[in-house]
């Protein structure tokens, strides 16, 4: 039997908690480490290990080392992982500085300056994306299954239907209007990335009303660019759905909720890194 | 002296407990959490309503009680009532919530510890024969019938989406509400087969062991609601250490007036107290202020739980057992809602499940009973913008009296002449009746 195992550094364990949930694993691997359901206390040799959450104090960096030297094949599991996630929005100019002034428990571990996605230490060998990403990619992932199939953007497994004559002026925000079941939520003025974010996910959110906020992140166009040409892309579809002026899409992309996710893969850290490669996503 | 360390497993986060020990006397018992994101910092300056899709990010155990609890406190900011089938989709997932939760909690976490596993996974292998070879599939089939109703309620089970400000963003669908129905009731004589064998298991281990953990009084904080549970969240209710059936009741926003919170020096999360005195959260202290759950063998099981044990019962094991009767509760609770909402013809896309409304600037507070006790949302918007939030999380209310479990069960093992080897297993045994979130109360 296989065997793999699972290390949690600073996040939510929804990923982890996703994996739970994806129960097909139980017949053809051997869960050998994963603290939230597994009293072991010690990472043994593994087939596949998958890290979830994002580098945010000195611990993080020690167990994510000593951990990747046991396995064969090294997933990084969610945004959190990919590029810190949803903890960066503390590295916002605006927060930076209260931030660091926090009161730190001394006996605790300590804090980095900001949250380092996994990659800014070891070399992932493939990148799960989501947050969380869905039980199904998960299984898909473990049991290599050839028959998976994903779209290639969020739009084709959401199946409301896009009207040409139903141009917006305005976005809506998240929380406003009464959301139509059945037409594109372009038509009905809400920022939704669906049209450019990678497919996978069965588009839960657009079909229970509420915009895709693009966890899964870029479709493999993007991939290897930076935001700017993510951005933009977006900003072209807006353009020839909507009437809504172009400063407002901006504001709305760089706004957190969305920011968190938008900006997590190519160019996150700012550093000389090279752009993850497409082949190493799932 | 000696400073003994147990990290720790099969909860949620990263925290470990530390025991000093000098000349066979146990000095002190630390729960220390060891984990910090920042929530309270990094969502200063956001839009204020951009807050139900990012605190759930807190946990992905309870991010449904984060969406709910975001969005209550923005309605109240704004002043917004939601439709009452919004408020009932609400519930819904509040009870998906509870139901993974308890199933999470009891099979997962600590029913390895009744029959000597490392995890449910192996219970199977190593566990002794009585156990059925079909209790691992079974408990992970009750615990995803609550991911199901999440998923219905909330559109997604991990960081649910449909909650909004003034309703939800589309109603059930009707052939989900169906299949729904089918689950739940494929669950229910399921989950009262795996409760009662669990309740057997958690008496032969009892019995073994000689106790059933810290039995001292303490103070009981719930926010249930005084009649049939609530577990979207009314007024806080405090039982007091003296057992008195009086209870001191007041609303999420005078919070301040009654609980206490400190920090501590070893700690990433606070402690609160009420008054001084140890508080707890958490299912047991839902049972101990429950006079009745309202749905028929939820209620069965309440009597017998207040016959064997008592009204209050202080014996931490109890919290195990306090999960199971909720677990049943949320099964039975969920099908009449459903049934409530089919019968009445409220199931369908287009019901009128939200009201619009307009945004301004002040502040409010949102209060959701979550599986671990209440939890307060508190925000100050000034110019649309977050200016000041917290978070004022169940397990912070549980953590003095965790603290005081694990000396208790220190010095049950820790004599002059050696520390038992039990006390690794207490540790966790302890740790785990309160099931404390680590995600949510460092945030
Ligand atoms: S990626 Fe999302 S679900 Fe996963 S740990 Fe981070 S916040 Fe949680
Ligand atoms: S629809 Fe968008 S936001 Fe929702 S899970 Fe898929 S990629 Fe993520």
């Amino acid at each position: 039997m296989k065997r793999f195992a699972v290390v949690q550094l600073s996040g939510c364990a929804g990923c982890d908690v996703s994996l739970v949930n994806a129960d097909a694993w139980v017949d053809e691997y051997k869960l050998v480490y994963m603290p939230l359901v597994v009293s072991t206390h010690d990472i043994p040799e593994v087939d596949i290990l998958l890290i979830t959450g994002g580098v945010r104090n000195d611990e993080d960096v020690y167990k994510l080392r000593h951990a990747v030297k046991r396995a064969q094949m090294v997933v990084a599991v969610g945004t959190c992982a990919i590029s810190g996630g949803v903890a960066n929005l503390g590295d916002r100019d605006e927060v930076r500085e209260v931030f660091l002034a926090h009161h730190q428990p001394h006996l605790a571990p300590r804090l980095l300056p900001k949250c380092h996605p996994v990659d800014n230490y070891v070399s992932p060998d493939l990148y799960l994306s989501g947050c969380p990403p869905t039980p199904e990619l998960f299984m898909a992932v473990l049991m290599e299954d050839q028959d998976f199939q994903a779209s290639r953007i969020v739009c084709q497994e959401c199946e409301r239907s896009k009207l040409r004559d139903m141009r917006p002026t305005h976005l809506m925000g998240f929380q406003q209007g009464q959301v139509d079941s059945e037409i594109c939520l372009i038509n009905q003025g809400y920022l939704c990335i669906g049209s450019s974010t990678r497919g996978g996910c069965r588009a839960p959110c657009p079909r229970a009303g509420h915009p895709c906020v693009a966890c899964r992140g870029p479709s493999d166009v993007f991939i290897e660019k930076d935001s700017e040409v993510w951005f933009g892309s977006i900003k072209r579809v807006f353009d020839s759905m909507t009437s809504v002026p172009s400063d407002e899409i901006e504001a709305g992309l760089r706004s957190p909720q969305l920011a968190l996710f938008l900006f997590q893969f190519s160019d996150y850290a700012g550093d000389d890194r090279a752009a993850r490669s497409r082949e190493k996503m799932f | 002296m000696a400073t003994l360390t147990f990290p720790l497993s099969r909860m949620e986060g990263h925290a470990q407990v530390v025991v000093e020990i000098s000349r066979g006397t146990v000095v002190s018992a630390h729960f220390q959490a060891t984990e910090y994101r920042g929530f309270e910092l990094l969502v200063l300056g956001g839009p204020a309503e951009q807050m139900p899709v990012i605190v759930p990010r807190i946990c992905g155990v309870c991010s449904t009680a984060h969406h709910v609890a975001a969005v209550k406190t923005l309605e109240a900011i704004y002043g917004v009532t939601p439709p009452p089938v919004a408020l009932k989709i609400r519930e819904l997932l509040m009870l998906g919530q509870l139901l993974q939760n308890q199933a999470t909690s009891l099979f997962i976490f600590t029913m390895p510890d009744r029959v000597g596993a490392e995890s449910l996974y192996d219970l199977a292998e190593r566990g002794p024969e009585e156990v059925a070879a079909d209790t691992v599939a079974h408990a992970l089939q009750v615990r995803q019938v609550g991911t199901h109703l999440i998923t219905l309620a909330g559109g997604q089970f991990i960081h649910p989406v449909k909650a909004v400000v003034g309703g939800v963003t589309s109603g059930l669908d009707s052939e989900g509400a169906l299949k729904m129905l089918d689950e739940l009731a494929w669950a229910l004589p399921i989950a009262s087969e795996l409760f009662d064998a669990y309740w057997e298991a958690s008496l032969a281990m009892g019995e073994r062991l000689g106790t059933w953990g810290d039995d001292a009084p303490a103070c009981y904080i719930t926010s249930v609601g005084g009649e049939r549970p609530n577990y979207y969240g009314d007024v806080l209710r405090v039982l007091g250490c003296d057992g008195e059936e009086v209870c001191t009741i007041f609303p999420a926003d005078d919070y301040q007036q009654y609980l206490i919170e400190e920090e501590a020096e070893y700690s990433y999360a606070r402690k609160t107290s009420y008054q001084n005195q140890v508080m707890r959260a958490n299912s047991l202290a839902r049972i101990n202020l429950a006079q009745h759950m309202d749905t028929p063998r939820a209620d069965g099981y309440l009597t017998r739980f207040h016959e064997a044990f008592g009204q209050p019962a202080h014996a931490i094991m109890l919290f195990d057992l306090a999960r199971g009767i909720e677990l049943v509760y949320a099964i039975e609770r969920a099908r009449e809602i459903l049934v409530e909402l089919l019968d009445t013809g409220q199931v369908d896309d287009r019901a009128d499940v939200k009201v619009p409304y307009t945004p301004r600037d002040g502040e409010g507070y949102g209060l959701v009973e979550a599986p671990r006790g209440p939890l307060i949302h508190h925000y100050r918007v000034e110019m649309g913008k977050i200016a000041q939030a917290e978070f004022i999380i169940p397990t912070v209310h549980n953590l003095a009296a965790i603290e005081r479990a694990l000396r208790v069960a220190a010095e049950r093992y820790v004599t002059a002449e050696s520390v038992a080897l039990e006390l690794e297993l207490a540790v966790g045994r302890v740790v785990r009746s309160f099931d404390p979130c680590i995600a949510c109360a460092t945030h």
